[in-house]
């Protein structure tokens, strides 16, 4: 029987740690993806991963349903990410990690792909990373939330504490700067 | 005709991001499709911002090597499940929980496939010490080989014989050596739980789990390698076109000129043999 998040939060509430254990492999896949993604380091984004769960165990005595489980577990992650950021002093440089992200890609591949395949679609990964960086973090943030977490703009924006017209904006001026970014990449490989 | 200015009347970025992700009011997104129908402008935009999201798409955070994921959740508590994440996360903590004599074992084992793939051959003689690697045997070896093949019972005997040398300066200290070994090894199995002894299989297990780690790890290398080396022969390559087509440019607009020079010459000639 697959319980929601909401029944399990209930059970590891009441002590039942096998329960929390489903929730930690429920959502440590997402919560990285988007740790990963906000600092752009594959080593922090585990950590901060880790830390979120941490956390989350912690505090679950006093989570009382108020929000959704993920919203607040997103909301965990990505105070930790402001954190690690703000104690960085930089704004995150998404680091492809070396070797190992194309080993996994190699590892992931259809057997059907090439390697030119693999290295065109490793390059296009690598251009997206970059152009992502050159984003403010309110507008990365937003388009990671949106793009592959499938966040409401409300949901972006009871997270990011500010208006829906400002998580829009925020959308509309990220994507613009990308569309910009990716055409030059684009013709400078070309 | 297509219209250079859009003429909605409302905020069209915010309705913009709400139409291409079909996240808003169903009112206004009604109302903004309309306006979509009769605006060019509008249209081009959504359809390029729909073709930036689908190259979002292709950006796929790297798996976790040391995984947090995909474990069994047999753990006693969440705080320990926490921790364990914690420690299966970091570089090198599986090492910590391998017993030292199992990790000794591993990386002798792993040394002795290695030298046994690289055709290590370190020799210490007269002549010093050396290090030799590679699949091929040095000539000299090859030549005695042969030798030995076509005549073993010959016996060849060098024209001037050298300086008596002792040929093995390096046996006593071999000697030495493994006998340290052994003692410290009995010293350390002795010391050793026994339960180590009924972990053999165990021990095997890791140490195959070693090797597979070991060889996938080469054969992504492999693979990594061949990527690199095809992107930087495609690159040398465009740059060679490049520079090619820069060569034979320059080459044509030299002859160019030198044919301009040649015909203005003959001109030059031909009007002063009229004159004469």
């Amino acid at each position: 029987m697959t319980w929601t998040d909401e029944e399990l939060v209930a059970k590891s509430i009441g002590g039942d740690a096998e329960s929390f254990n489903q929730l930690v492999l429920r959502w440590e896949r997402p919560i990285y993806a988007l740790a990963y993604r906000t600092i752009g380091r594959e080593e922090d984004a585990r950590d901060v991963c880790q830390e979120t769960f941490l956390r989350a165990f912690r505090a679950l005595p006093g989570f009382r349903g108020q929000a959704k489980f993920s919203s607040w577990l997103y909301r965990i992650a990505l105070n930790l990410c402001r954190d690690w950021m703000r104690r960085e002093r930089r704004t995150p440089v998404v680091q492809p990690p070396e070797d190992v992200d194309l080993m996994e890609l190699a590892a992931a591949a259809e057997p059907s792909e090439s390697i030119e395949e693999l290295v065109a679609r490793k390059d296009l990964s690598r251009l997206v990373e970059r152009a992502m960086t050159l984003l403010p973090e309110e507008q990365r943030t937003a388009i990671v939330l949106k793009e592959y977490h499938g966040l409401t703009f409300q949901e972006i924006a009871d997270l990011a504490n500010c208006p829906l017209s400002t998580v829009k904006t925020r959308l509309y001026q990220g994507l613009t700067v990308l569309r910009r970014e990716l055409a030059k990449n684009a013709k400078a490989t070309l | 005709m297509t219209a250079s200015i859009c003429s909605y009347p409302g905020d069209r970025d915010e309705a913009l991001i709400a139409a291409l992700y079909d996240d808003g009011d169903p009112v206004k997104l009604s109302a903004f499709e309309a306006h979509m129908a009769g605006c060019q402008l509008c249209r081009d935009e959504i359809d390029t911002l729909r073709g930036v999201r689908a190259q979002l798409s292709r950006w796929a955070p790297p798996e976790p090597t040391f995984g947090i994921i995909g474990r069994q959740p047999q753990v006693d508590s969440p705080e320990s499940t926490v921790v364990n994440h914690q420690s299966t996360m970091s570089h090198g903590s599986a090492w910590r929980q391998v017993p030292v004599w199992a990790q000794v074992a591993a990386a002798l084992l792993f040394l002795g496939v290695s030298a046994g793939i690289a055709n290590i051959d370190v020799r210490y003689d007269a002549s010093g010490l050396s290090v030799r690697t590679g699949w091929l045997t040095p000539a000299s070896d090859r030549r005695v080989a042969a030798a030995g093949q076509v005549a073993p019972n010959v016996t060849v005997v060098p024209a001037a014989a050298p300086a008596p040398v002792d040929p093995a300066p390096w046996r006593a200290d071999l000697v030495a050596l493994e006998q340290q070994m052994k003692s410290e090894m009995h010293a350390s199995l002795a010391a050793a739980p026994r339960a180590v002894s009924a972990s053999d299989a165990d021990l095997i297990r890791r140490v195959r789990a070693l090797v597979d780690e070991s060889e996938k790890r080469q054969q992504t290398e492999l693979a990594l390698r061949v990527a690199e080396v095809l992107r930087d022969v495609s690159s040398q390559r465009q740059a060679d076109l490049v520079k090619i087509d820069r060569s034979l440019g320059a080459v044509q607009n030299n002859l160019g000129v030198e044919v301009m020079k040649q015909r203005q010459s003959l001109n030059l000639l031909y009007r002063a043999s009229q004159k004469q």
